[in-house]
Parts: structure tokens; C-alpha cells; sequence
């Protein structure tokens, strides 16, 4: 019994909502039509709420990447990256990461999540380092400073005066400073400001650790990430990336200048205690960073989609989280409100992400509307027309509601 | 965020207990949206209902008032208001 009474709230929650034939937790995408539409409950919806930012998912020469690399190194790699399981292939694609990036050490992960909690975990060393990480990093950031048991001081959000007057605080008996920071935050789509935060930790002598998640592929001239867009690529320590959002497969990698970064393959645990990516996943996310590495013009699309859908639901008054970005979300003060906006958007055939405290910021509850270079006019306009009677069928979902 | 750091700086560091405690109260009355009263003893994420990552952000508050780092790891370890409030002296002795 005792085992089971802490889910007792949470499972109140969710078993209502799933009796009211509502939970957005356990959608189940019958069948994939396109990158942009999805069978749910039988009907055909535009899909609005996944990461593919580049509309990968159904290339033509990743599918075909992905296919030969089955056919010619089998279905999985049945080991571990520090045992059997790298190959040529996953070296190469090391190889070609570190090149787009135009840093020169790069280590692929078998998920982003695990690739910053290998990071993380395996850079600092309990009882000899500190963390310090922006108060709205992703849990896979908390989670690594976890594992690694180091202590940890929160930030305020894309606030580097803040950072600043921790980082004067750390005792000098401590050796190693890293600061964790993301490109864009994936909930509100708000961008930090890298270069105020590549000056105040070196200032301070520590380490500045970026989450690119999110912002790989979309930002900065080569579509290298926010800290390409503002100028300081060579400068920042650490660069975490996945393959699960404009890569349209499944993996994540660090890249660094740092040399010593090639350490993290025998210190990082959840590089060496778990299979390695499939040669599907390796290969097909290497054919997508061809693809978008020699065709600004996908990236360019997406811009076109993030601003109209930008402006579209800034119009019907909703209170949007962040300036335009390939996020937009829309902030409810109260869950329920959320939960009918969600409700109604998909009953006029929309799917979104939804998310409430405590996975979110400033305990706001909102909807999360991720834009794709794929989604086609038609889509666009589909969303647009949700969006407009969800807002009718649901008040408080204008603004400040 | 209704709590906020502003104002509650002049108490200086040498302050008791009871002014630290009735500090955190200040600041945890605001998320107070069950009405409990708050004493030593009041669990802050079970009795108050305030999620866990409000309680993280109250803890900025605190650090921002007292010019002192709160790890994550000794928040994670208190429950009560009582437990908080010790964690600030110690840290506050710490770091001083």
C-alpha cells in the first residue's frame, strides 16, 4: 500500500481527465500521415505540438539513409558505446557534428537527455565543484547535477547580474565552476541572452555549459544556435545538441574546443552504461544535417511559419510567452482554462503540447504551439482557425487569461 | 512571482530566528491560497499546496535578501518552514 499512496493526488488528476476522454498525456498518434498531419481517434489532425522544426521527419534521403544503414549494419548495435557499439558510422557522424559546428571535439549520446546528464554528471565531481544553472533549465540539467551529487545554486532566468552575484558567493576552496545555460527554453521560447553569460562566468573563471536542444538548426547564420546568432561559438565551453528535434531522429551529442571533453568517455556513466544509437538513428540524422547544412532555405521557411503563426495569434489577443520564435506559447493562469483550451483545439483539429506546473515557469499553465518548416499554408490556416475558436470557446484564454 | 527580495535587505544578517522565520512567512503568504497558518512546523509543499518549483523560487527570494546561495540540494532536504529557516542560519554562518 504505502508504496503506491504518493501518486494518489497526481493519479486523481490524470484518471479524471482520461475519463473525460481529455488527457493530453495519452494522445496516441493512430497513424503518421505526413511531418505535419496525424490520424488521432480517427480524424485527420494538423500537427502542432511535436519538434520537428525542420520538417525532417519524412525526408527522402533520411528514410533512404536510414533504410541502407539497417540493411548494411543491422538493426541495432547491442552495446554500449564504450564496448561494442560505436561504429564507423557513429564516428563519422561525430566527425561531421563538430565540422557544422566548427568546434573540434564532439561525443554522440544515445538520447539529449542522456547527453546532458552524461555532461554534466561526468564533468563535476561531488565535493569539489559547483553547478550553477539558470532557474528554467530542462529537468535532464537538474537531473545531471543530481547524479553527479555537486552542489547546485539556481539563477534567475536569463538573468546574468544574477548569475554574477552567485558566482562571487562560490568559496574559493572550490574547484571547478559550471554554469548551465539553454539556447532557447522550450516552454516559453524565450532566448537567453549567451554572450552577457559567456562574459560574467569567465569573468568568475567557470565554464559555460549550453543546451542547444531546442535552437540547433534554427538559429544563427548556419543554423548552428543561439550562440552562433550572438556571435560567441568559439567562446562558450560546452555545446549539448539532440537529434530528436530538427534532426528528426533520436541521439544527442556534446561538442567543445576543449580537448578534455573526450574524457567524458570513460566518466560519463550514461555514455557507457547504455546501447549506443541504432545505425538508423546515426544514419538518418546524418543524412538530415546534410540536408539542412546545404539548404538554408528549410530554415527560411520555418521563419516564415514562426512569424505569421506569431503575429496570427498575437492578433486574436492571446498572451503569448515570448517574442517569435519556432515556440509559441500561450499562458493560462489556471490549469482547467488550459486543459478546455487544449481540449477545443483538438476537437477543431489541432494537436499542441500542453503543460502545467510544476514543469513550467512562474507556475503558469500553458499550450505549446511548435512551428515546422513543413507545416504547408494550408496547415497554417487550419492552426489559425483552431486557435480562433478555441479563443471563443474558452474567454479566459485571451489575454492575461 | 508574488514574494519578492525588495525591502526585506535592511535586516542585516545578524537578525534572530524569529525575524528570520517571520521573513520566510512574508514572503510565503502570498501562495498561501489554502488559508493554513503557518508555524514551524507547517509542511510548505504538502500543507501549503505550492508546487516544488515555487518553493526553489521562493528560495531566490531569500538568497537575493540575505546574499547567500541556498544550494538546490539542502532546499531538497527541507520540508518545513522550521527547516528552511535553519537552513538560512547555517548557510548564512557558512558564508559569512
Amino acid at each position: 500500500m504505502g508504496l503506491f499512496e504518493k501518486f494518489e493526488k497526481t493519479a486523481a488528476l490524470y484518471n479524471g481527465l482520461s475519463d473525460a476522454g481529455r488527457n493530453p498525456f495519452t494522445v496516441i498518434m493512430e497513424e503518421m500521415l505526413s511531418p505535419t498531419r496525424a490520424s488521432i481517434k480517427g480524424r485527420e489532425t494538423v500537427l502542432a505540438g511535436t519538434h520537428n522544426y525542420l520538417g525532417m521527419t519524412f525526408d527522402s534521403s533520411a528514410i533512404e539513409a536510414g533504410q541502407a544503414a539497417i540493411a548494411a549494419h543491422g538493426t541495432g548495435t547491442t552495446g554500449s558505446r564504450f564496448a561494442n557499439g560505436t561504429y564507423g558510422i557513429h564516428r563519422a557522424l561525430e566527425d561531421d557534428l563538430a565540422a557544422f559546428l566548427g568546434l573540434d571535439h564532439c561525443i554522440v549520446f544515445s538520447t539529449g537527455y542522456q547527453a546532458n546528464l552524461g555532461a554534466i554528471a561526468g564533468l563535476l565531481k561531488a565535493g569539489e565543484d559547483i553547478a550553477l544553472i539558470d532557474a528554467d533549465c530542462h529537468a535532464c540539467i537538474y537531473d545531471g547535477c543530481q547524479l553527479a551529487g555537486v552542489e547546485t545554486v539556481r539563477f534567475r532566468h536569463n538573468d546574468p547580474e544574477s548569475l554574477d552575484k552567485r558566482l562571487a558567493r562560490v568559496s574559493p576552496d572550490v574547484k571547478g565552476k559550471l554554469v548551465c545555460i539553454e539556447g532557447m527554453y522550450s516552454m516559453f521560447g524565450d532566448i537567453a541572452p549567451v554572450k552577457e553569460f559567456v562574459e560574467v562566468a569567465h569573468k568568475h573563471g567557470a565554464y559555460l555549459f549550453v543546451d542547444e536542444a531546442h535552437s540547433f538548426g534554427v538559429y544563427g547564420e548556419n543554423g548552428r544556435g543561439v550562440s552562433e546568432a550572438d556571435g560567441v561559438m568559439d567562446e562558450i565551453d560546452f555545446y549539448s545538441g539532440t537529434f530528436s528535434k530538427s534532426l528528426a531522429s533520436v541521439g544527442g551529442f556534446v561538442a567543445s574546443n576543449h580537448r578534455e571533453v573526450d574524457y567524458l568517455r570513460f566518466s560519463a556513466s550514461p555514455y557507457k552504461f547504455t546501447a549506443s544509437p541504432t545505425p538508423a538513428n546515426i544514419s538518418s540524422a546524418h543524412a538530415a544535417l546534410k540536408r539542412i547544412s546545404a539548404d538554408p532555405s528549410i530554415r527560411e521557411r520555418l521563419w516564415e511559419n514562426v512569424n505569421r503563426l506569431h503575429a496570427a495569434l498575437r492578433q486574436l489577443g492571446f498572451h503569448l510567452a515570448a517574442e517569435p520564435a519556432p515556440v509559441v506559447s500561450v499562458l493560462f493562469k489556471h490549469a482547467d482554462d488550459a486543459f478546455s483550451g487544449w481540449h477545443a483545439l483538438l476537437e477543431n483539429g489541432v494537436y499542441v503540447n500542453m503543460a502545467i506546473p510544476p514543469a513550467t515557469p512562474n507556475s503558469m499553465s500553458l499550450l505549446r504551439l511548435s512551428v515546422s518548416a513543413a507545416h504547408t499554408p494550408d496547415d497554417i490556416d487550419r492552426i489559425v482557425a483552431g486557435y480562433t475558436a478555441m479563443a471563443n470557446a474558452v474567454p479566459a484564454a485571451r489575454a492575461a487569461g | 512571482m508574488a514574494a519578492t527580495g525588495e525591502g526585506l535587505r535592511e535586516g542585516g544578517i545578524q537578525e534572530d530566528d524569529d525575524l528570520v522565520f517571520r521573513k520566510i512567512c512574508s514572503m510565503l503568504e502570498p501562495l498561501n491560497q489554502v488559508n493554513v497558518k503557518l508555524t514551524r512546523d507547517t509542511d510548505i509543499v504538502a500543507d501549503l499546496e505550492i508546487d516544488s518549483v515555487s518553493v526553489l523560487d521562493i528560495v531566490m527570494d531569500v538568497e537575493d535578501a540575505y546574499d547567500i546561495s541556498i544550494p538546490v540540494n539542502v532546499i531538497s532536504e527541507t520540508r518545513t518552514i522550521g527547516e528552511l529557516v535553519d537552513a538560512i542560519h547555517k548557510t548564512k554562518k557558512e558564508q559569512a
